[in-house]
């Protein structure tokens, strides 16, 4: 059930992405890339952290392991 | 009659009172974003780490966010005070955005603010993101709103003038808001306050890895900013492009400032890197070019040309003439608003009506002006060339800087070894007031470039302001420059006392102490 919430969840916001996009797209692109552009600085930035994370975390194991860089 | 005097020092004070507003919305705009980044890394990971760099972060942008309120509610009612022809002439237009921002993003971001800041115990992590991305949008939004507000002075579409009430109507809700003005200025300023953010956040990592305190908050952080500053950095200057094409159509007389453009030139035109303009020459002394760069940045072609000067006053000079009627009929409708020939007369000269108010300020009786009173309104319509050209080439300096220095800040954070750069440590913490001084550069060029006009073409400047008394202008300049010096002193000393606090260590702002041991060092 929590499976087939989320799908609904996530049809949900491909479908108000894509009808903003229709809607945006001739009148207000500025807009639009705004929205993208923000989301994707928003998710790269977050996975950054979680690349630097696993870096210490492969670090860390390099040293137990005594063949650290 | 206005007194010029009063004109002056009611400029004066919006632009006093409006840059160092401006001080704390880019900081508010990229920060809360910066934020809900930290954030959703925490509620993906469940690291507690993530958590205490978003309550930190918060804690800055808390004390930013209420400097920022404090100092834009008073903006609001500037308008009325001090431009009341102004909000009278365009109230149903420009009062629109402004309500919206009121009712809906502010209420909102208010709002959530206080939920994001008091929250933490009382909302599960994914319900306590959904509020920090809300009070993202929120301030996102309520920069949206204002400007399209100011893109409607720039450039004003949507509206006309009706002679019946004397005042601009709006005739498109959707024209106001999807003015082309609009969005390149809301997308290029907005994403500026992401880089404002990016610059802030590294500088004061940098300050922390420096003396090996909170040292994995600190590299996280860094390498957050880094990554959205430089993403940031791309757009800003992309977008500041698109902001240059939009402008260069809709207010030519601006891009003839922008660049120290005195007279008209074949194509392709040549970009002044830098020039000494004199205004009262009309040229520009100790000039360095770079061939061919000014057609292909304005027009995005080799064949583009741009009006110079020369050709800009040449053309005032015909809508002034062609404005006269305009004005001679508004003020028979005025006495006898069933009068029909005046109302044909006015429609036929309708759109250059603002061009006749131009040479009321040398001619009260239009139809008596003369030669050099006209000359000289048409010289009006072209502003301060030498603030305008150096702000922005103080705007474009300092972005290719920021650009660079996250370029450099990408490889090391990358590389996991800036915490041993000293030097570009060092080099981050002195970058923190550039986009400051980069984001009140662009507001110089945008609204010094907008003169003579508070609407662009409609309405002068000289018209718009209130009558009020020489004397009670300086008083209350007086007052903001009192109080808003009290106002920088408690910021910065707030800042920096939960900067060199740093994180955990003191209570408030949602901070979790079972997350916050003591400090490293």
């Amino acid at each position: 059930m929590k499976t087939f919430l989320l799908f609904l969840l996530y049809m949900v916001l491909a479908v108000l992405v894509i009808l903003m996009a229709i809607l945006l797209g001739n009148s207000g692109a500025w807009y639009f890339a705004w929205l993208v552009g923000t989301t994707m600085i928003v998710l790269i930035a977050a996975a950054g952290a979680s690349l630097l994370d696993t870096q210490d975390e492969h670090a860390a194991q390099g040293a137990t392991h005594g063949d650290s860089p | 009659m206005h007194d010029l005097n009063v004109v002056d020092l009611s400029r004066l004070q919006f632009a006093l009172t409006a840059l160092y507003h401006y001080l704390f919305v880019p900081l508010t705009l990229g920060l809360s974003m910066l934020l809900a980044a930290m954030e959703t890394v925490y509620v993906v990971t469940r690291k507690p780490i993530y958590r205490q760099m978003t309550q930190f972060w918060g804690k800055l942008f808390l004390i930013n966010f209420a400097l920022g309120v404090a100092t834009g509610l008073t903006m609001e009612f500037e308008f009325g005070t001090n431009w009341s022809f102004y909000s009278s002439f365009v109230g149903d237009i420009f009062g629109a955005p402004l309500a919206i921002e009121g009712l809906m993003a502010f209420f909102m971001e208010s709002t959530f603010v206080g939920l994001m800041a008091f929250g933490w115990e009382r909302l599960r992590p994914g319900q306590h993101l959904a509020v920090t991305y809300l009070v993202a949008l929120g301030s996102n939004l309520s920069a949206l709103w204002i400007l399209v507000a100011n893109a409607f002075m720039q450039s004003p579409v949507g509206a006309h003038f009706n002679p019946a009430t004397m005042r601009m109507e709006l005739s498109s809700l959707p024209a106001l808001i999807f003015n082309h003005d609009a969005q390149a200025k809301f997308v290029h300023t907005s994403i500026a306050g992401f880089v404002t953010a990016a610059i802030f956040v590294t500088g004061v990592s940098a300050f922390y890895l420096l003396r090996k305190r909170h040292v994995d908050l600190a590299r996280r952080s860094f390498r957050m900013a880094a990554l959205f500053g430089v993403l940031a950095t791309i757009g800003v200057i992309t977008l500041g492009d698109a902001l240059g094409f939009v402008g260069a159509q809709a207010q030519p007389t601006k891009l003839a400032a922008m660049e120290a453009l005195w007279t008209t030139e074949k194509a392709p035109m040549p970009f002044n890197l830098v020039a000494f303009p004199s205004q009262s020459e009309q040229t520009n002394h100790g000039t360095l070019q770079v061939p061919y760069a000014l057609s292909l940045l304005v027009t995005h072609s080799l064949d583009g040309s741009v009006p110079g000067v020369d050709q800009l006053e040449k053309d005032a000079v015909r809508r002034i003439h062609d404005g006269i009627p305009a004005v001679t009929a508004l003020k028979t409708l005025s006495a006898n608003p069933s009068d029909a020939t005046a109302l044909q007369q006015f429609k036929a000269h309708e759109k250059d009506l603002g061009y006749g108010f131009l040479l009321e300020r040398y001619a009260p009786d239009v139809t008596q002006a003369t030669p050099a009173q006209v000359n000289q309104a048409a010289r009006d319509t072209i502003p301060a060339v030498a603030p305008v050209f150096w702000s922005f080439r103080v705007m474009v300096a300092m972005g290719l800087a920021m650009l660079a220095f996250f370029v450099m800040a990408v490889i090391y954070t990358m590389r996991n070894n800036v915490q041993d750069k000293r030097w570009f440590l060092k080099l981050a913490v002195w970058m923190i007031p550039v986009p400051f001084l980069a984001n009140e550069a662009g507001w110089l060029v945008a609204e010094l470039g907008r003169q003579p006009w508070t609407v662009y073409e409609m309405l002068p400047t000289w018209m718009s302001a209130s009558t009020h008394s020489l004397g009670y202008m300086i008083f209350s300049i007086t007052g903001f420059v009192l109080l808003y010096t009290v106002f920088i002193v408690v910021e910065m000393y707030l800042m920096v006392r939960a900067i060199r606090t740093g994180p955990g260590t003191s209570p408030g702002f949602g901070e979790d102490a079972r997350l916050n041991p003591a400090p490293e060092a």
